[in-house]
């Protein structure tokens, strides 16, 4: 029955970490690896960072707004983390709204499609509708070119070949197959052409421009606007907005869980003591 | 006060004798093991999925235009919504947990051989129900994992020679899968768990009938079994117990763990996901399905049958194995079989989940995996038989009583 014993471990073991393994665990987007940040609400014991949701709101509303819905959620809902009334009334406002409004885009669908080709889809369960998760929709929102990148693409078309020396620098600084030197041929001719490239869409090339850009915002809290911390506050809003009664799910279940802890213990307990009575 | 009136209802309907004979005095073997737990935690998922599903039911819109929405709404407005719908989520994957853990002590232990053979087809029929209601609801959030799920799983019927095609339109009740296709769904979703219940019932009947088996798959002495209640009453619920902390560190914690993230983009019939992977209890008979693919215009045809039957042989089981004893525990070469058996299981449904044109172990096509994986899948009950029925496995002593 040695066998028996090792399926029994096997079974138990993933019984007990599969459920507080990260969700990036099983789901990678297949593409080059996405960059890894530390998230306020992750883990069993995460919870949103407060300021993080306020700005994140602030960078969503002035910024992604302009062509993206996030239909499931109304200005009044953001007052759960920390806004007051008089401050969703502003930024419901500010987007020719009101407070009992959904954070629904000024665009027009059809105008969008003339636009882009296409309508920029709701980001209401982005976080939760890519593989990835938040990581990728961090990667989406700062895998655009750097200006450093933006050089060495100007560089490279300038004398119309790509030497080897190129397709490696530039294969690194656009996460691309070096193996594949073609591919990022046509992706330099692309990007002279004005299409958008991202290191992390899969294909490299989709409608979105590159949404943020430093100082497009000015935080309340005085927080420097940089690409970086826009992207990160704008994924932490996007991940409340996916689902915010997170929080409350995972307080609810540290309750649960350490009740029927105890009572298991005590099941077992009573279990062991009937049990004694039968002779094997 | 209470004596007398049982003693009414006794009279009348013979309560208290049911209960006595069936339930606190009924003899169960006294050596039966954890693995015994899985039925009635099997049955414990079945009240959950009722329970929650039937909340659910209230508020979920069956209709094409609102279906996306309305499990947000659930989500989001409706008091502890998000957790109805998590259990329920979760709760599928459970059930298939228990069930398919509790198949295999069945084949293991040798439930399935003489008498219990009506007992055990009954279970198979479940696990042919527990299917179909499980991809019916998986198609109820209208996501696009559901739409395109069911796009493919449907479109096996067109397989079917001479009616294949206009069955298909019969069963999407349109030309493509769509609103009507949404509307029965769950309507048979609804229904379907509730004849489920009544075939545990036929399950249960035909338990009591034979009694239950035992890890040394002896026949007992009466000296050899204790009475359900108390000593299974509890260790049930401590099983239950222990089922509910893993199951509940799933809910609370990693909710979407099973869960496809293409199914939180709303179904769009305009837009095919890159790659359509069924939920994973389905995985190992999908991977059947494809691996036919050698047989030109056949392929999808066969692919069905060897999917159907992968499920079905299981009837045939108990006839398949010739051996005089019933548990592995004394057969070697059976319990070797087993094994295999088990983790080319897990191949398939490894192999099912990839995507059909993948290549593995630096380029090999995985359709080879998953091709010689079936072989072996359907070579266990081929091999099961002719290693008993001629007699090349000598089982080791069994013990005559406890």
């Amino acid at each position: 029955m040695d066998f028996m014993n090792t399926v029994k471990a096997a079974l138990v073991t993933a019984a007990l970490v599969l459920p507080v393994l990260p969700q990036t665990g099983l789901a990678s987007s297949g593409g080059p690896p996405l960059p890894q940040e530390d998230w306020s609400f992750k883990g069993i014991f995460g919870q949103f960072d407060q300021a993080a949701l306020k700005r994140g709101a602030k960078v969503t509303i002035e910024v992604c707004l302009g062509c993206h819905s996030i239909k499931y959620i109304k200005f009044d809902h953001l007052r759960q983390f920390g806004f007051t009334e008089a401050e969703v009334s502003e930024m419901a406002g500010g987007a020719g709204l009101t407070k009992q409004d959904k954070l629904v885009s000024g665009l027009a669908p059809a105008d969008a499609k003339e636009s882009f080709g296409l309508v920029p889809p709701d980001l209401s369960l982005m976080t939760k509708a890519r593989k990835g998760y938040e990581d990728y929709t961090f990667a989406i929102l700062t895998g655009y070119l750097t200006e450093e990148d933006t050089a060495l693409v100007d560089a490279a078309k300038e004398d119309g070949t790509l030497s080897p020396e190129e397709i490696t620098k530039l294969a690194s600084a656009l996460h691309m197959d070096p193996h594949h030197p073609e591919k990022i041929d046509e992706a330099v001719k692309r990007i002279a052409n004005g299409d958008h490239f991202n290191k992390y869409f899969p294909g490299n090339f989709l409608a979105m421009p590159a949404p943020l850009s430093a100082g497009a915002v000015t935080y309340a809290d005085g927080t420097e606007a940089t690409v970086k911390q826009l992207a990160k506050d704008v994924t932490t809003f996007l991940a409340w907005a996916a689902e915010p009664t997170q929080t409350e799910r995972k307080s609810t279940g540290h309750k649960v869980i350490l009740y029927l802890i105890v009572l298991t213990a005590m099941l077992y307990a009573v279990k062991r003591r009937i049990w004694a009575r039968v002779h094997h | 006060m209470f004596k007398g009136i049982m003693e009414w209802v006794d009279e009348r309907l013979p309560v208290t004798e049911l209960i006595k004979s069936q339930a606190t005095e009924y003899p169960t073997p006294k050596n039966l093991n954890y693995w015994w737990n899985f039925g009635s935690l099997a049955l414990f998922v079945l009240i959950i999925q009722l329970v929650t599903g039937i909340f659910l039911a209230m508020h979920y819109k069956p209709d094409a235009a609102l279906a996306f929405d309305s499990v947000e709404h659930i989500m989001r407005d409706v008091n502890w919504g998000w957790l109805l719908r998590y259990l329920h989520a979760n709760g599928a994957t459970a059930f298939f947990v228990m069930i398919y853990i509790h198949i295999l002590r069945g084949m293991y232990y040798g439930s399935h051989r003489k008498p219990r053979e009506i007992l055990w087809w009954f279970g198979v029929i479940i696990f042919f129900a527990l299917m179909g209601t499980a991809f019916m609801g998986y198609v109820l959030p209208w996501g696009q994992m559901s739409y395109w799920g069911a796009a493919v799983i449907t479109n096996l019927v067109s397989a079917l020679p001479v009616v294949g095609q206009d069955l298909v339109v019969w069963v999407w009740g349109g030309f493509a899968v769509g609103d009507p296709t949404l509307n029965r769904f769950f309507a048979l979703h609804f229904l379907l768990p509730f004849v489920v219940f009544g075939l545990v019932i036929l399950h249960m009947w035909a338990l009591h009938a034979v009694h239950s088996n035992n890890p040394d798959g002896i026949d007992l002495e009466e000296k050899d079994t204790i009475p359900f209640h108390p000593y299974f009453t509890i260790k049930d619920l401590y099983g239950v117990g222990v089922f509910l902390i893993v199951f509940c560190a799933f809910v609370f914690y990693n909710p979407n763990f099973f869960l496809e993230p293409d199914n939180y983009i709303q179904a769009d019939p305009m837009k095919t996901p890159a790659h359509i992977v069924p939920e994973w209890y389905f995985l190992p008979f999908y991977a059947v399905l494809r691996s036919i693919d050698f047989l030109g215009t056949m392929s999808k045809l066969v692919g069905v049958i060897a999917m159907g039957a992968a499920i079905a042989i299981l009837f045939i089981l108990p006839f398949l194995d010739r051996s005089p004893v019933r548990s592995f525990r004394y057969r070697p070469i059976s319990r070797a079989l087993f094994w295999i058996f088990v983790v080319d299981c897990f191949v398939l449904g490894w192999v099912g989940y990839n995507p059909a044109d993948a290549t593995v172990f630096g380029g090999m096509p995985i359709i080879y995996v998953g091709r010689t994986a079936t072989a072996i899948y359907f070579s266990y009950f081929a091999l099961l038989w002719l290693v008993t029925a001629l007699k090349v496995e000598k089982p080791q002593p069994v013990p005559k009583s406890l």
